[in-house]
């Protein structure tokens, strides 16, 4: 069985609101990762909606650490 | 490329009476594909390998009923039909849905076929329904094919998905895959069928049924292809029995179990007076 990846979900409700993170599904691949979340966030009409594998999320923030000194 | 105009048609009152009862026919038998897909994927709101695909299957079976509603409206409003009475009253042979869905599927491998090929197969010939020269349909089939993006997506992938999963869920995925395309070969129907060629010739289709058939065999094979899956080769069908009215080659229909479902026979034993 192909191993799941967690994909974030963006969506926005009218074009002049900015995307927002609306939550997260499991898939094996992008065609459903899109059907999982089209079909789980479906309680708003969204007028566009996105998916991003977390792996491609580049962190900016340290998880609490300060990114100088080494630490 | 040249391109013939055809007439506008805002009612069927401007249809000839060959094309007219073609229409008929055509939007009768996508909607009782809507009603046995929407029963199936809400069967299947529960057993699925992750839960993931129930809550997709939840929203797939809400789509084809809403489908199916919108179809009931044309069909009452412009061909006099009562959905009620369709669904009521009709004997199981009368049914004009892909001979696939006539009875339960054969667990999650055949709940995959059916999304990945019938359903892709119905949605194509909506899409050859999008230009359509009678307007009431052409009206329906955005938020349909809209919605449908979701549907094919998830067949896709779970096609992707569940031949990666072993050597036996392969193997009855080729199995599952080959059934689902016969089935949809034969209710598409003979090459050069006359209903088929009234519709295309009055542009309320932009495509012939062997054109659309043609385009999900090829789909099917490159995506079986891509994991590595052969399906088996496509016998030849002997149409004789075939009519356009039930779309079948011989006798058959949905499991009366199944339209005793739909039908909701047993809410009967709830009912007060």
């Amino acid at each position: 069985m192909p191993t799941d990846n967690i994909y974030e979900v963006f969506a926005r409700k009218s074009h002049d609101q900015e995307l927002k993170h609306v939550g997260s599904v499991n898939a094996t691949d992008d065609d459903l990762a899109k059907a999982y979340a089209w079909t789980v966030y479906d309680e708003e009409t969204w007028v566009e909606m996105c998916v991003v594998p977390r792996t491609a999320v580049i962190p900016v923030t340290g998880h609490g650490r300060i990114p100088v000194w080494g630490n | 490329m040249s391109t013939i105009a055809t007439a506008e048609h805002e009612t069927t009152a401007s249809l000839d009476e060959a094309t007219k009862t073609a229409l008929h026919r055509l939007l009768r038998a996508i909607a009782d594909n809507k009603l046995l897909l929407g029963y199936h994927y809400g069967e299947w709101t529960f057993g699925t390998p992750v839960l993931e695909a129930a809550v997709a299957n939840c929203s797939l079976a809400q789509s084809e009923l809403g489908h199916l509603r919108l179809l009931d409206g044309i069909l009452k409003k412009h061909f006099g039909d009562d959905p009620d009475a369709l669904l009521a009253d009709r004997a199981p042979g009368a049914f004009a849905n892909v001979s696939y869905l006539d009875h339960d599927l054969p667990g999650w491998t055949g709940c995959v076929a059916m999304t990945a090929v019938v359903d892709f197969a119905i949605t194509s010939l909506l899409d050859a329904l999008h230009d359509s020269a009678f307007r009431p349909v052409r009206q329906s089939i955005d938020k349909m094919l809209d919605e449908e993006r979701y549907h094919v997506h998830h067949g896709r992938g779970w096609l992707r998905t569940w031949a990666a999963r072993g050597d036996e869920e392969r193997a009855a995925l080729a199995l599952q895959l080959g059934a689902a395309l016969a089935h949809v070969a034969e209710w598409f129907g003979p090459t050069g069928e006359a209903d088929d060629q009234a519709l295309v010739a009055a542009g309320i289709k932009t495509r012939t049924n062997e054109d659309i058939l043609q385009a999900v065999q090829a789909e099917m094979s490159s995506l079986a292809a891509d994991v590595g899956l052969s399906l088996p080769e496509a016998e030849a069908a002997d149409f004789g029995a075939w009519t356009p009215a039930n779309r079948r080659l011989g006798s058959g229909g949905p499991d009366g179990e199944i339209l005793s479902h739909l039908r909701g026979d047993r809410n009967d034993l709830f009912k007060l007076g």
